[in-house]
């Protein structure tokens, strides 16, 4: 059962398509990404599911029907504007925040404080915000989206301005989120966080639907017939059912002919003596699934 | 309703709580006291309280040292000095003994003029308090009632009442002319702050781009609500904090100046006040808030907020009008106008009997207006959240659909 239904949606703004019959589902306990180009109409969606802009057509449902007061309680927005009162203490900044989400003030400033030492901000939280670091404000932002545990999380760009250390954490609390059976939207540019986070994602350009599905049936889509080895010593010059062998960066990738298959060549090269570290079918990444699909979407549009 | 209070809450708090606030709320009783003070100061330098001497060959000062009356630091007591002859008094003049002197010649019964010598023209108390000296003596020296003395001294008090009898007005009530006044540039004060407060908060929200996560988590109309109110309540706090200065201010100086133990407003102007202020107050938040959402920038938004605060200063220009001539035809049409017509309703109503009437319609057109300004802003404030980098136009405001 989705929590999120959008189906068939359309917007413009004066001369723009933003969003042009755009249909996709999210369901409860999956990190969904929500990827496209620039200007694709990855806020603009957001937007509307938040009931900020209202779609010229089409119809979506959020927590089971349309919008309404109450479901804004249950949704957690971190957009891509960020934005926090800058002139006040942090920790009086996120209690009214979280108030405008349905808490008591009692208990957001119980949970606030808990989350605030969980992103080392504790010690700040008499400070004005504008006194604090960008990475920091960010955190803050964080905090202000999740700390009402909302049934759908909606962030856009979160990991910008964080360190390593802050990206894990990040990371760990959207896969407990998840885990815990929440929906998760994510957009991002960084194709490596969607490899590692995503489960499902939505690749969207110029207001339309590109790529729909699981991770994985994406990138088998999208790979190709090669096998990406690293052997304990040198390949052989030729190994049966390999067109060609390409030596790169200590790895070689095996471009296999027509008929052959991966199994075969595995069992061709433990009979060839050839001892391996690591054997993988070479599954592309998103990056270049997405590179190469916005750039056919481009040659499309300019026939 | 929670979600309001708790805006409402966070407007007020994060206005009052500040120096800020602080500094606007002690402006206004600092700039009233420096403006005593300053009276004060002018008054003891300016009055020179050398003696002043008199030759009276007319014998018509019996008594030199009539006059019971303490003196003030606005009325200093200037004594009179007898001479036999001019000579002496000429001599005293030019060595700066004296400041000037009278000489009331023998004819002075017949012709009824004194002369006056000065090197400096003495003020406007040096010929007051000899004119009581010289008058008190003459009345002396006719045989008449002590009764009919005292009130020949007084003079008369006058009491102006309006035809219907709803009114009246005595020439010793001065706050009548002060009160509207005061009450006007309070409120206009006090309304342009929180005004000036809202139409930041709006504009910071903007800036910050905190908007969009307010306009996530409550309505448009919940937020304008509570912005309102709270900035209202801030003005509130203001005024009324200022009136207790007012009235600690009229006990203690009614204490060392008895003429401001006569301060009084009756209910009807207070209930006045209240009926043209809260509806104007509204108005103007909510078309400060209406300012806010359309600019993109503090500083643009501070200069068309102009558009609001200049108009409601106008009867401050032509208030001599107002005073003289209360029921002309600019004056009444000020008052049908809603930026103007606070002011001009309080300040007419001072100076004449407005019919109820005509009150009545103007208060309605001002909750009208008010009732308007809210609609505009919650429309303005819908199209003109996500707006960051563009202005949005009255013609847009007014067009059929919202773009939502």
């Amino acid at each position: 059962m989705a929590i999120i239904n959008v189906s068939h949606i359309s917007k413009r703004f004066g001369e723009t398509q933003a969003v042009n019959d755009l249909s996709f589902e999210v369901k409860p306990g999956e990190i969904f990404g929500l990827l496209g180009p620039n200007g694709a109409g990855k806020t603009t969606t957001i937007r509307m599911i938040l009931d900020i802009f209202e779609p010229d057509s089409g119809e979506i449902s959020v927590l089971g029907g349309s919008m309404n007061e109450e479901k804004k309680n249950h949704i957690g927005y971190l957009p891509e504007e960020r934005g926090l009162y800058q002139d006040i203490p942090l920790e009086r900044c996120l209690t009214f925040l979280a108030t405008l989400k349905g808490m008591d003030e009692k208990k957001a400033s119980a949970e606030l404080r808990e989350y605030m030492k969980q992103f080392d901000l504790y010690e700040y939280r008499d400070k004005k915000v504008k006194e604090l670091s960008k990475g920091m404000q960010q955190k803050a932002q964080l905090i202000t989206t999740l700390v009402h545990d909302p049934e759908i999380v909606i962030i856009d760009e979160p990991f910008t301005s964080l360190d390593p250390v802050n990206t894990e954490m990040v990371k760990d609390i959207l896969e407990m989120k998840r885990d815990e059976g929440k929906a998760i939207i994510m957009s991002t540019h960084q194709m490596n966080q969607v490899e590692e986070l995503c489960d499902r994602i939505l690749l969207i350009d110029h207001g339309q639907r590109v790529l729909y599905g699981t991770l994985r049936e994406i990138q088998n889509n999208f790979s190709s017939r090669d096998i990406m080895v690293t052997p304990l010593s040198t390949l052989p010059d030729s190994i049966g059912g390999v067109r060609e062998i390409r030596k790169l960066n200590g790895r070689y990738r095996l471009v296999l002919e027509e008929s052959s298959e991966p199994n075969k060549i595995l069992k061709n090269l433990i009979n060839l003596g050839v001892e391996l570290i690591e054997f993988e079918i070479a599954v592309p990444p998103l990056n270049e699934i997405f590179i190469k699909v916005v750039k056919e979407q481009e040659g499309d549009k300019n026939d | 309703m929670t979600k309001i209070w708790h805006i409402i809450k966070y407007e007020y708090r994060r206005h009052v709580f500040r120096k800020r606030f602080l500094f606007s709320l002690l402006s206004l009783p600092m700039a009233v006291i420096a403006m005593i003070l300053v009276a004060i100061l002018i008054g003891a330098f300016s009055v020179d309280t050398s003696p002043v001497g008199y030759i009276d060959y007319a014998d018509v000062i019996h008594e030199p040292i009539t006059i019971e009356e303490e003196g003030d630091i606005f009325n200093p007591i200037i004594p009179f000095t007898a001479y036999q002859d001019e000579d002496r008094a000429k001599n005293d003049l030019e060595a700066e003994e004296i400041q000037a002197y009278y000489v009331i010649p023998e004819t002075y019964s017949d012709s009824l003029e004194i002369e006056l010598f000065y090197l400096e023209e003495p003020g406007g108390d040096v010929q007051s308090q000899f004119t009581d000296l010289v008058r008190q003596n003459l009345l002396a020296s006719e045989d008449l009632d002590p009764e009919v003395i005292q009130r020949l001294e007084e003079g008369s008090l006058i009491t102006t009442t309006s035809l219907d009898g709803s009114r009246e007005m005595r020439e010793d009530q001065w706050y009548t002319i002060f009160t509207p006044f005061i009450a006007g540039i309070m409120f206009v004060v006090v309304v342009m702050t929180s005004g000036g407060y809202l139409l930041q908060a709006v504009v910071e929200e903007k800036e910050n781009r905190t908007m969009e996560i307010v306009i996530t988590s409550v309505t448009p109309t919940q937020l304008m609500t509570g912005k309102i109110i709270g900035n209202i309540g801030v003005g509130l706090t203001q005024l009324v904090i200022w009136l207790i200065f007012g009235w600690i201010g009229l006990r203690v100086g009614g204490h060392f100046w008895p003429f401001l133990q006569d301060f009084s407003i009756s209910t009807d102007y207070i209930l006045l006040l209240l009926a043209v202020m809260l509806p104007a107050f509204v108005m103007v938040s909510a078309f400060m808030a209406a300012i806010g959402s359309t600019m993109t920038e503090m500083r643009e938004a501070q200069q068309v907020s102009g558009l609001i605060s200049l108009p409601m200063m106008i009867p401050y220009y032509i208030s001599s009008t107002i005073m003289m001539n209360p029921n002309g035809a600019l004056v009444v049409i000020l008052s049908y106008f809603p930026l103007t017509s606070p002011i001009t309703i309080l300040m007419r109503s001072a100076f004449t009997v407005v019919p109820a009437w005509e009150l009545a319609i103007n208060i309605t057109i001002l909750i009208a207006f008010a009732v308007f300004a809210i609609w505009f802003a919650g429309r303005a404030f819908r199209m003109g959240m996500l707006r960051y980098g563009k202005k949005l136009s009255i013609k847009e405001i007014f067009g059929k659909r919202i773009e939502k």
